[in-house]
């Protein structure tokens, strides 16, 4: 018997806000996280803005990690999963000693120690190496972070799907609870502003000089963001025993790769990718209230994903829209971030806008993107989209528990 | 300063070598997506490198255009004035 899996804790640590009420409120004010690059010496590049969180200081989110081990990825990750467990109102020590574990989303893991560790052996040779640094670069410390920082013994696995990575993680540990696996799992994704996504991005010719305007029809591209994303997942029974708030269920989720391009997306995948979610989640695309876009704000992205979206709902697809337009695209966080955006707005009945949207494209008829504004919305069962590098498509399906 | 030939030669490496192909597997005129498996990737790789080799930006707007070597030549000896 598979058991009923509810969101009981969100902890977001983003440019629009940390922890729920800060986050909540950036979403239903359309707030903008976009600021000029300050991570990383930006100076020789023709475009200088990203979505980096203001002010992040570790040392106030995490207790128990000592943050000079740690890289910048892996510290947003244990920050957020502690701020989720910290809002599901769980006892640490009573948590750490049940079957519990995380599984983190990520695309460049920590980026930082290798572009550091890069800039000692152009400039001193590789005897200019430290240790400590090169002990940062695997990935797979982004969920030890979080199992670490809160003394989980259950799984640590990290996801390096990249932009669609956290809805993989939140699919994965989904299936841990529902089938019994796992009791507790934070799942979610982590990401920093670093200088190779913003050199790649931009060559690609996929990045905006100033704003993310996702669906318009002239938006430019994509902007690089960061940030944690952290969802605590328990069973509803368990979330009933306990007597906690449940935000949302999760109901199911949807895979699949096409491996057709490295980086074009690909329509027919992205609609076959929603039709798996759907079948996942004993739901009919008619029952979906939101669809909380991957939209990047690339000509590409926002072209295929509303054909697949037109394709799979038909002419009048109930609405979409992008929170990268308030965040900037947060990578391996990126999903994450949007299952919490989903998960408020079933809570707490509202739909996060689009923001910079000045004008319809007119090849993406019917598409309502929730221009500027949120919107007052009793949302049932909603959709979150993410989509990665060579056509790995992750969607998730959460809905009001009913 | 070198001559046009000598520029169609090391834009020619450059290009092969983003390709992946040997120099001389390519003609002026044969195409590197239907002849040579290029795609858009390789495309801007090869730009990439153009704008480092000559000092000069070439726009996006331009890829289209440059699809075999002597297309990519004229593009490069417009923006570094070779013709001028």
């Amino acid at each position: 018997m598979r058991r009923r899996v509810v969101i009981t804790g969100l902890g977001p640590v983003s440019s629009i806000g940390t922890g729920v009420d800060a986050f909540a409120d950036g979403l239903a004010k359309g707030m903008s996280g976009i600021s000029p690059i300050s991570s990383f010496d930006a100076s020789g590049f023709p475009y200088r803005m990203a979505g980096e969180v203001p002010g992040f200081a570790p040392d106030e989110l995490v207790h128990r990690l000592k943050i000079e081990e740690w890289g910048r990825s892996s510290l947003f990750a244990a920050a957020a999963g502690r701020l989720a467990v910290e809002d599901a109102g769980l006892d640490p020590e009573q948590l750490a000693g049940t079957s519990a574990g995380s599984c983190i989303g990520t695309t460049a893991g920590e980026a930082s120690a290798i572009e550091r560790l890069t800039e000692h052996e152009v400039e001193s040779g590789f005897e200019s190496w430290r240790a400590e640094l090169a002990t940062q670069v695997p990935s797979s410390r982004l969920a030890a972070a979080v199992n670490r920082e809160l003394g989980l013994t259950g799984e640590a696995v990290t996801i390096s799907t990249a932009c669609s990575a956290s809805n993989y993680a939140l699919g994965y540990a989904y299936a841990a609870i529902a089938s019994g696996d796992a009791d507790h799992m934070i799942a979610g994704g982590a990401e920093g502003v670093y200088r190779w996504a913003h050199a790649g991005f931009y060559r690609l010719g996929a990045m905006a000089e100033r704003h993310c305007s996702p669906f318009d029809r002239d938006r430019e591209g994509m902007l690089t963001g960061e940030g944690g994303a952290a969802l605590f997942l328990e069973s509803l029974d368990s979330a009933e025993r306990r007597g906690a708030r449940v935000y949302a269920e999760v109901l199911g989720y949807g895979i699949n790769c096409d491996a057709g391009h490295m980086v074009a997306p690909d329509s027919a995948s992205i609609a076959e990718c929603m039709r798996l979610a759907h079948k996942s989640a004993g739901i009919t695309a008619d029952q979906v209230d939101y669809i909380c876009a991957h939209g990047t704000g690339t000509p590409a992205n926002d072209a295929a994903e509303t054909l697949a979206v037109r394709e799979v709902f038909g002419d009048t697809p109930p609405p979409i829209s992008s929170v990268k337009s308030m965040l900037g695209h947060t990578m391996g966080a990126a999903s994450g971030f949007g299952a919490i955006a989903c998960a408020l707005g079933i809570a707490r009945g509202f739909i996060p806008p689009t923001i910079n949207f000045r004008t319809l494209d007119p090849d993406m008829p019917g598409i309502d993107p929730v221009p500027n504004e949120a919107r007052p919305a009793r949302l049932r069962v909603v959709q979150n989209n993410g989509f990665a590098f060579g056509g790995n498509n992750a969607i998730t399906i959460l809905g009001e528990v009913a | 300063m070198p001559t046009t030939q000598q520029y169609l030669d090391e834009i020619r490496e450059i290009v092969a070598d983003s390709l992946e192909i040997e120099p001389d597997e390519m003609t002026e005129t044969s195409s590197f997506v239907d002849d040579h498996d290029g795609d858009s990737l390789r495309a801007i790789e090869i730009l990439a490198r153009l704008e480092k080799r000559y000092g000069i930006e070439i726009p996006q707007a331009e890829l289209p255009k440059m699809g075999n070597l002597r297309a990519v030549y004229d593009v490069v000896a417009e923006r570094a004035g070779w013709n001028s």
